[in-house]
């Protein structure tokens, strides 16, 4: 069954402990992102491996694929000619537009790796989890798009 | 031939070299070396690492980590080094032996041990940072349940940026009882700063003061409201709230140089501790390993050409503290580092991460069984005393117990408060310390200053921009962050790098050498 990296707002602190364990795990290139909240907060953007992937419709060579069986939305750095396309087409920003080596950068759910993505593992707070759609309904997990107990927002 | 597969991986179970949390974790390993970290859900932090963990594997082969001793910028041999070392140890009244972090109990014996025998008679730490003197703090082991277990917990600074395992404790402690309360004291508006039920903003360098309140010590006339800007009834109340908590603790995460006196900052502590009955869970770095004088006497004795040579075992020192080791040019310095750096002799040295031994955490002692080997040159520190071994002195025992500091609490109470009631001089502003366990080492992105949007509009400096920051110690140039977490006439920054470490002022008090909050000029470069 496919899963998701998916981020509990309830749980963020923002110590970007995912994007070192990314950073760390994939020479340097950080392939999860985050998104500064006007200066109050950083949340961690995961690519979330839709359904129907727009950067995989906006390639020109095909260098992004979507496996069925997994649910795994792939980029070949062979193939990728780091035009930007998948950059620009991602509704979620997640895909950085700064190209390293020359191509773009795209999270493989740590495929490497049996026990699934290594920012899941080192989130301190256990915000990221990595969960079957079934259980993303079950637990209401990324279903919200605001914080239920809003911890993060700042006392100025 | 043996077969290379890139996909056959062994892991190899360690702890965390970066901070006492001293979380497990494993190294892996394939054919062509380090590969990457791995998470051990059994271990002490339940498989959670912070960045710095995170990164642990890119520190160990790290393209600027040091494989050969190098003595100004060139290489020097081995078998050179020695000779060098033995020949400065013929007069061993000449010499001082320091250490920072990184070294097992076993090491820091070891090099007990070997001054004894040569006759090495001036020891002392270079371990300038704050937190030195919470580790005493460290002989109760912690356990993440005292947190689950709590109805009150104070803390002091921002635990989340140097040990984020323990954001997993508080936030799911608040999340299941928003009855249990969260007090925070700190100068900046920090994460745990932004859940706490009390944020305790006070003046920068007025949390002894604060924390003398809590602990309702008598303090004379003082007005403790107006020094540190939180009211009277409002400490009042924590204070009784506290002690009464059925459970509770007091968690402290000490920034460099973010107070001016932490001599009184550990003595309020300990006081606020004894009035509630509370633990005080301290998050150092693995260091605070005394030797038989303070180093401000080393200094001394360096002025009056008395030390010649200072041998130290570690990573800080000289390279994180220049301003220290600026006034020490008539020395000649030896040490280990884990780093290049371009001045002084540099000694390829192993991280705790790679060594045999004991080292001392939150969660009690750990045990390191070296099965990860260091870094292609670099030695253990009983690796380099045995190179060392066949020197012979006739040395004594020497007395390591340095007794606690006699401290005239009223006095020093007193000249904190003309600190930080003085009037600001015009065209500078307050530059401190902070936590920051993203940016670990600069590995990951330039360091940045928080700068209050009011203060920047004065100075002309926009989001971004590259400003020049200077005090009396040197200059730096960082990206400007504006925010209001920071407060107009303070200036933060994450002194992670010897570069913006070498900003701060320091004082020796005591003999004791302490960073304090630093007077800077900043203006938008180019």
């Amino acid at each position: 069954m496919a899963k998701r990296i998916v981020l509990d707002l309830d749980l963020c602190c923002g110590c970007r402990s995912c994007e070192a364990a990314c950073k760390a795990a994939h020479k340097g290139e950080a392939r999860i992102r985050h998104g500064d909240i006007v200066g109050e907060a950083y949340l961690p953007l995961a690519c979330k491996h839709c359904k129907d992937p727009l950067c995989v419709a906006a390639c020109p060579v095909d260098a992004i694929k979507r496996d069925e069986e997994t649910g795994l939305v792939i980029r070949s750095s062979l193939i990728c000619i780091g035009c930007k396309s998948c950059a620009y087409a991602c509704p979620f920003g997640v895909i950085d537009a700064p190209l390293i080596r020359h191509v773009s950068q795209k999270c493989n759910l740590c495929n490497d790796r049996e026990d699934g993505p290594r920012c899941v593992a080192a989130c301190s707070s256990g915000a990221l989890q990595f969960l079957s759609d079934e259980d993303i309904e079950k637990h209401e997990i990324g279903m919200r798009m605001v914080s239920k107990n809003a911890f993060f927002r700042r006392k100025a | 031939m043996k077969k290379i597969d890139p996909m056959f991986t062994t892991v190899k179970k360690t702890v965390c070299p970066f901070c006492s949390f001293g979380c497990d974790l494993g190294v892996v390993f394939n054919d062509f070396g380090i590969k990457g970290v791995e998470y051990i859900k059994e271990g002490s932090s339940k498989g959670r690492l912070c960045p710095r963990g995170s990164a642990a594997a890119l520190y160990l082969n790290h393209p600027k980590r040091l494989s050969m001793p190098m003595k100004d910028s060139k290489v020097l041999e081995w078998s050179k080094l020695t000779k060098d070392l033995k020949k400065i140890l013929d007069n061993p009244k000449n010499v001082a032996v320091t250490f920072d972090r990184n070294l097992t109990i076993e090491e820091y014996e070891s090099i007990i041990s070997f001054c004894d025998k040569t006759g090495i008679e001036n020891i002392a730490s270079t371990y300038f940072e704050p937190e030195r003197f919470l580790k005493k703090f460290l002989n109760k082991p912690f356990s993440l349940d005292e947190i689950d277990n709590a109805k009150m917990i104070i803390v002091l600074g921002d635990p989340f940026s140097q040990a984020p395992m323990i954001s997993k404790a508080l936030i799911n402690w608040k999340l299941r009882d928003w009855k249990n309360r969260l007090v925070v004291i700190d100068t900046i508006n920090s994460h745990t700063a932004g859940f706490a039920n009390d944020f305790l903003k006070g003046t920068v360098g007025t949390e002894p003061i604060l924390l003398y309140g809590l602990a309702q010590e008598s303090m004379g006339n003082i007005d403790i409201a107006a020094i540190t800007g939180i009211p009277e009834s409002k400490i009042k109340e924590i204070s009784k709230s506290f002690k009464q908590a059925e459970n509770g603790l007091i968690i402290v995460s000490l920034p460099f140089a973010h107070t001016y006196d932490s001599l009184l900052l550990t003595r309020s502590l300990a006081k606020l501790s004894t009035f509630s009955g509370k633990k005080v869970v301290p998050l150092v770095e693995f260091a605070g390993f005394e030797g038989n004088q303070y180093f401000g006497s080393i200094m001394n004795l360096v002025k009056k050409k008395k030390i010649k040579h200072l041998i130290n075992f570690g990573e800080l020192f000289p390279f994180y503290y220049p301003q220290v080791a600026k006034n020490l040019k008539a020395l000649n310095i030896y040490s280990t580092s884990t780093i290049k750096y371009n001045e002084y002799t540099t000694i390829p040295v192993a991280l705790n991460i790679e060594k045999q031994g004991t080292i001392l955490t939150n969660f009690g002692k750990k045990k390191l069984d070296g099965n990860i080997k260091p870094s292609s040159g670099a030695k253990t520190i009983s690796e380099i005393l045995a190179l060392l071994q066949e020197v012979s002195g006739k040395g004594k025992r020497l007395d390591i117990d340095m007794p606690e500091l006699k401290l005239n609490i009223k006095e020093r109470v007193k000249k904190l408060i003309e600190r930080c009631t003085a009037p600001k001089k015009k065209k500078t502003l307050k530059l401190i310390g902070e936590k920051i366990a993203y940016n670990f080492l600069g590995f990951f992105e330039n360091e940045i200053l928080k700068l209050n949007p009011h203060d920047a509009k004065e100075l002309g400096i926009k989001q971004n921009d590259i400003i020049s920051i200077k005090s009396k110690h040197g200059k730096v140039d960082l990206a400007a962050k504006l925010t209001k977490d920071v407060e107009k006439g303070i200036v933060a920054v994450p002194a992670e790098t010897p570069e913006v470490k070498g900003l701060f002022d320091f004082e020796i008090d005591n003999n004791i050498v302490n960073f304090i909050p630093t007077e800077v000029e900043i203006w938008r470069k180019g």
